[in-house]
């Protein structure tokens, strides 16, 4: 589902990936570990296509979204609306202003699948921090991704919210998907992951 | 145990030549706008018999005055609402957060840039040439200097949006008109309302400044009485005008309150 092979990527001479490879198949959730600085959350947004690679190659069958640990919604906006611009991909310009219904009864059932479809008119900000990223991962369920990449999806959270939302990403990979996930805390990787990643600090050149 | 005290540091000599060089400005600046306290006092008399004439001021034209006022406050109006759709666009074209191209950034501001640079007095100037003394002038005069103003404000806090949903949104293939209209306006919408609003204020005082120079309204008022020199005429209108200002000026910083911007 994602392959990604001698992944390199510098910035301002400090080398941050020097040869990474990763390969994630549906229904496998990985867990990448390692210290500060070793080029993980670089990985994902390469992954993701945020950063452009110095080299290698990145491919994803069908879509890949991305989870952050800062969540990224837009607090002022309703869970609803949040879930709906996941599915902005495929919607041309003029059919994007206003979420077609179409759009808002598949965001509802993404909804629905976090646990969260009571909460669909709430502004993202009033939600608590573990509701807001289910809502982002339920955002990424209407983008049709088959990839989760998600940047440190739990360390903002408190630990009843975080397991929540690590059982979630790992029913998705269940449900077939393939789930990537920077994590902070070991025991969670080794309670949840099928697969473990180390990554070491690049050697500087 | 001792405690070295720091020596008392004198000033560098950089601060010395700064100094120096803000004294030179000022006496520079003394002698070409022929500043003379001198003159001031020797001049009260004139002050006095003009405050003596404009006083008690004549009410007999408040009703008058009173129109005006709201053609001034009109003219401030429309000038801010007509820029809206102009400054929206420049501000997306200008913001780092909505457009990546470089080429498309400049020019945007090259555009806020010249809007902004020219007063709004001068562009009613130009547009009485064209539409006639009036109202309408002033208007035309405003969209044109607002939209730079307002396009430059709302452009920076644009620029200044949390780039988190903007990132999200470009991770799930949205396209950058999309990321404007879905993560950048949604964000930053109280804070344009609240430059809007300190807008609006800033042009109902400008477009009494647009009046002096014939563009109606209570400014227009004011310079009629000068010229027939009915002070008592003047100081009325000039009342009137303390009184809108204020009026705007407290709405509109109540409303900004209530937006959190």
């Amino acid at each position: 589902m994602l392959a990604v092979s001698g992944l390199r990527k510098s910035f301002g001479g400090r080398t941050v990936l020097d040869g990474f490879d990763l390969r994630v198949e549906a229904g496998e959730f990985v867990a990448l570990l390692g210290p500060n600085g070793s080029g993980k959350s670089t990985a994902l947004r390469c992954a993701a296509g945020l950063e452009t690679p110095d080299g290698g190659s990145v491919e994803v069958r069908g879509s890949a979204a991305m989870v952050f640990q800062k969540i990224h919604l837009v607090g002022r906006r309703t869970a609803l609306d949040n879930v709906c611009s996941g599915a902005l991909g495929r919607l041309p310009l003029h059919r994007s202003l206003f979420y077609p219904q179409d759009v808002r009864e598949e965001a509802v059932r993404c909804l629905d699948r976090v646990g969260l479809a009571d909460r669909a008119l709430e502004r993202c900000a009033r939600l608590s921090g573990g509701q807001q990223q289910r809502v982002a991962i339920a955002r990424a369920l209407c983008q049709r991704a088959n990839v989760i990449l998600a940047d440190e999806p739990v360390s903002a959270l408190d630990p009843q919210a975080a397991v929540q939302v690590m059982e979630l990403l790992v029913d998705l990979a269940a449900e077939g998907m393939a789930v990537v996930a920077v994590l902070h805390q070991p025991e969670l990787a080794q309670r949840y992951a099928h697969r473990i990643v180390e990554m070491r600090t690049a050697v500087a050149v | 145990m001792t405690i070295t005290v720091p020596r008392r540091r004198w000033p560098s000599a950089t601060a010395w030549v700064v100094t120096a060089v803000v004294v030179v400005v000022h006496v520079l600046a003394w002698q070409a706008t022929e500043f003379s306290p001198a003159a001031l006092v020797a001049g009260w008399e004139g002050m006095a018999d003009f405050l003596s004439e404009s006083l008690p001021p004549d009410l007999s034209v408040l009703g008058k005055s009173l129109e005006a006022a709201v053609i001034t406050l009109y003219i401030g109006l429309l000038g801010t609402t007509f820029s809206i759709p102009f400054a929206l666009v420049l501000a997306l074209l200008a913001s780092r957060a909505t457009t990546s191209a470089v080429w498309g950034r400049q020019a945007a501001r090259a555009v806020l840039s010249f809007l902004r640079s020219v007063p709004d007095v001068v562009f009613a100037l130009i547009f009485v040439t064209a539409v006639g003394l009036g109202p309408f002038a002033g208007v035309l005069a405003l969209v044109f200097h607002n939209t730079g103003v307002m396009g430059k404000l709302w452009a920076e806090a644009m620029d200044e949006s949390d780039r988190g949903p903007r990132e999200a949104l470009r991770v799930a293939g949205a396209s950058g008109p999309q990321i404007a209209l879905h993560a950048v306006l949604p964000t930053v919408l109280p804070s344009l309302a609240g430059l809007l609003l300190y807008r609006l204020d800033v042009n109902v005082r400008s477009s009494l400044v647009l009046g002096l120079v014939g563009a109606g309204g209570i400014g227009f008022l004011i310079n009629q009485s000068i010229k027939l020199f009915r002070f008592d005429e003047m100081v009325t209108h000039i009342l009137v005008v303390l009184v809108l200002v204020v009026v705007v000026d407290q709405a509109s910083a109540f409303v900004r309150k209530r937006l959190g911007a």
